[in-house]
């Protein structure tokens, strides 16, 4: 029996001149958690479980073939997109806390605890742990639980998540969104409620634009306030598209989609196809944080990168617009606000949000000299400000 | 203490979540969106709203979040600052502490530094009683631990 700290010496310097070695007290059994159903338990021997593609194919063997799996594997770094590694780690409630901020400090991109129910008798709780797939789990739990003096290795299992699980997950939560009499936003799963109204279809994917956060919903309610049909309208910002959908629907003529993130094109493009909307109707622009055009995409191509010059030159143009708006955050509007107004006409409506109501006097004092008969409308905690642009320069 | 109201409209916890996110930069992706995902949060929602938080930091610091997710499906979240470990490391521009604290040293930093961390650390909710002398004898113990040298001044 090796006293406790010539045995966590000894855990570092193996560690150091990685060699093999076995992590005693290891959980075999298949994790009972409801929570992940549909992952495989591959119980771990080695210190630095590179679960490469062939960890895919072993999931179809019987669960315990894959648990006595010792040898080492053959590093291929494909598939490290699509999965990461869930940890599962029992160790005492009273140390709970500070090992999971241990295990944040060594290298866990996240620890969570469930709350026990009172029923739980045990002295024992289980932080779930993830980490990203390269990651040497081993380790970090040793280095996590040295450093807050813990003598004993705690238990852990490890299994592989898939990143379409939790995305799943969230998905199921999103349901249809009223934002007024005849307006509804509608995730792509689900069927409208009322189907004579104006029902946007939404597939949000991995990009900003729900329908159901207090800054979308002002932001509707304010174009719905304001188009009269027609208009040209310039969504900045536009994460899932909805704005730009939302007008087209409402009677806008030409709506333009602008973002930094090409996760966002690729998310406004698919919800624009969701909604019949072609490409002469809408067009989404990459831009960098400066707001110059990188590259144009018509609705029909399904590539980010391709070139459309029409709409490089539609976005380039300034005071084309008779509706701006722009849904982000306070630092980018504080920036860009020039750039941001630049785009309307004068006299035509600029709409800002995406900000905290204690935010708010920054951001008017910053849009005053563009914007007048600015109007506030708050939700939440949240606000929008709106106002015309000025035809005549501010002094 | 909280007041009577609050304990019985006090609603059941599910779970507690600890991340790591950088100021600004929160999206539905990793770290974020399996660690949520899995008590069916609302992703979105707190990507806006930490995002809009945490404006006033620099960005892309790693900021210390933790998550009370309750059991139906709502959640509430305090913002901390990162660890002193790191801002220490980043004073002295090392990556990891060293490994023999107390016998080896990894670097030094001056007593400026060691104020400086202290004025940002003052804003943090659980620091906000202490005094900011308090708050430097703590740090120094902390870079102590981490084999960093505090000088009075670089020579």
């Amino acid at each position: 029996m090796l006293m406790a700290s010539l045995r966590n010496l000894l855990f570092r310097r193996v560690y150091t001149c990685s060699t093999t070695f076995y992590i005693p007290s290891l959980q075999l059994v298949r994790p009972t958690s409801a929570l992940l159903p549909s992952l495989s338990t591959l119980g771990h021997f080695l210190p630095a479980p590179r679960i490469s593609g062939q960890a895919k194919e072993w999931r179809c063997l019987s669960p315990l073939l894959a648990s006595f799996s010792t040898s080492s594997e053959a590093s291929t770094n494909e598939a490290s997109a699509s999965s990461y590694l869930s940890v599962r780690i029992r160790c005492r409630k009273d140390v709970a806390d500070m090992l999971s901020d241990a295990l944040l400090c060594f290298g866990a991109s996240s620890a969570s605890m469930d709350e026990p129910d009172d029923c739980d008798s045990t002295d024992e709780i289980s932080i779930n742990s993830i980490f990203t797939e390269c990651q040497d789990v081993g380790a970090c739990i040793s280095n996590a639980a040295g450093s807050i003096g813990l003598k004993d290795m705690p238990s852990y299992v490890v299994t592989m998540g898939e990143h379409c699980d939790w995305i799943k997950k969230t998905q199921e939560s999103f349901h249809p969104v009223k934002i007024s009499e005849d307006l509804w936003i509608v995730p792509e799963w689900r069927t409208p409620p009322d189907a004579q109204a104006t029902n946007i279809i939404l597939n949000p994917g991995l990009a900003f634009g729900t329908g159901d956060h207090p800054t979308t919903k002002l932001c509707l309610v304010l174009l719905y306030s304001l188009i009269k049909g027609g208009e040209f309208f310039l969504d900045y910002g536009t994460g899932s598209g909805i704005l730009g959908i939302a007008a087209l629907k409402l009677g806008a003529a030409l709506s333009v989609g602008v973002d930094v993130d090409p996760q966002a094109i690729r998310s406004a493009l698919q919800n624009a196809a969701l909604n019949n909307v072609g490409p002469q109707e809408m067009q989404l622009c990459l831009v960098d944080s400066m707001g110059n055009p990188l590259s144009a995409v018509g609705t029909t191509d399904g590539n980010v990168k391709g070139q459309s010059s029409h709409g490089i030159r539609l976005v380039a143009e300034k005071e084309k617009f008779d509706i701006v708006m722009a849904n982000i955050l306070l630092n980018p509007l504080m920036e860009m606000a020039d750039h941001i107004v630049s785009y309307a006409k004068p006299g035509a409506v600029v709409g800002v949000s995406g900000i905290l109501s204690e935010q708010l006097p920054q951001i008017e004092g910053r849009y005053m000299q563009f914007l007048e008969g600015m109007s506030v409308s708050e939700m939440d905690g949240w606000a929008c400000l709106s106002g015309r642009k000025r035809i005549t320069k501010y002094s | 203490m909280s007041s009577l109201k609050e304990i019985l409209t006090r609603r059941p916890v599910a779970a507690t979540i600890r991340l790591t996110v950088p100021a600004g930069a929160a999206r539905p992706a990793p770290p974020v969106g399996p660690a949520l995902g899995q008590y069916r949060l609302n992703l979105m929602a707190f990507c806006k709203d930490f995002n809009a938080r945490t404006q006033k930091y620099k960005p892309d610091i790693p900021m210390a979040v933790t998550i009370t997710a309750f059991k139906d499906n709502t959640f509430e979240f305090t913002v901390k600052s990162p660890s002193v470990t790191w801002y220490l490391k980043k004073a002295a521009g090392i990556e990891s502490g060293s490994s023999r604290p107390g016998h080896v040293i990894a670097s030094t930093i001056t007593l400026k530094h060691i104020y400086e961390i202290a004025k940002v650390k003052q804003s943090d909710p659980y620091c906000q009683y202490m005094s900011l002398e308090a708050i430097c004898k703590s740090i120094i113990g902390t870079a102590n631990t981490m084999g960093i040298k505090v000088q009075k001044e670089l020579d």
